[in-house]
């Protein structure tokens, strides 16, 4: 597996971690009371929350796995040859991760498609409120359709990485 | 409506008489990442035309040695 497969997989386990954690804080706080339930306020400032932590995760999470990566390409290296110095192991790495034009373009094409299935949420939120729901239900339908939308982006980048662009 | 063109390549026949080159070191010469250019060998990525332009220089070879291209059905 390659180094941005390994990238594009850990950005989708983040994402998954992060859309199950508000799925189970969002349903105990349904289960625990109407009022709550209502409170546009506070689930925009949950979904604030969220994002800020969705943010977080992800940054330190690069940063870790990017440490991960250059100490796997370093002990490889070293395996391999153990008179490797370390500019020999700065230059496999650099070459490990190394971003081209293949890269852009699986990036450009899968976001495509989850740029478009976060504006199908957004329609469909739009659409709730004109059926009379709860713009809280239109505020997750919000948030779920933009995590998807990004999981999908994600799954889309292994599938074109395996499959060809 | 404009026919579809077969692309194919000749990469791993040049990187054999390029004293068997490896793929990284093709990647490494012409910018690119290994697996773009096992992508390309594959026939999996049409590369752009610079990129193209970068593996016939690393070969040393005019471009259309590196790739060839047909339209399909007119065998």
């Amino acid at each position: 597996m390659s180094y941005q497969e390994k990238r594009t997989l850990f950005s989708i386990l983040t994402g998954i971690l992060i859309l199950v954690a508000y799925g189970i804080y969002a349903y105990g706080k349904y289960q625990s009371g109407a009022m709550i339930a209502e409170d546009l306020t506070f689930w925009a400032k949950t979904i604030l929350i969220f994002i800020g932590i969705g943010i977080a995760v992800n940054i330190v999470g690069q940063i870790v796995f990017h440490i991960l990566i250059a100490i796997q390409i370093a002990i490889k290296e070293k395996l391999h040859d153990v008179n490797t110095d370390d500019k020999a192991i700065e230059k496999s790495i650099q070459n490990e991760m190394v971003t081209d034009e293949m890269d852009k373009m699986i990036e450009l094409k899968s976001m495509q498609t989850g740029f478009f299935v976060s504006g199908m949420g957004f329609i469909t939120g739009l659409i709730v409120l004109v059926l009379n729901y709860s713009p809280v239900v239109m505020l997750h339908i919000v948030f779920v359709s933009f995590s998807v939308g990004s999981l999908l982006e994600g799954f889309l980048q292994l599938y074109y990485y395996r499959k060809g662009v | 409506m404009a026919k579809k063109l077969n692309i194919t390549n000749n990469i791993r026949t040049l990187r054999f008489f390029a004293n068997e080159m490896t793929q990284q070191g093709l990647a490494e010469k012409v910018g690119a990442s290994r697996q773009t250019i096992v992508a390309v060998e594959a026939g999996k990525y049409t590369p752009s035309l610079e990129l193209a332009f970068r593996i016939a220089i690393a070969f040393d070879v005019e471009i259309q040695e590196v790739f060839n291209c047909e339209i399909e059905g007119e065998g």
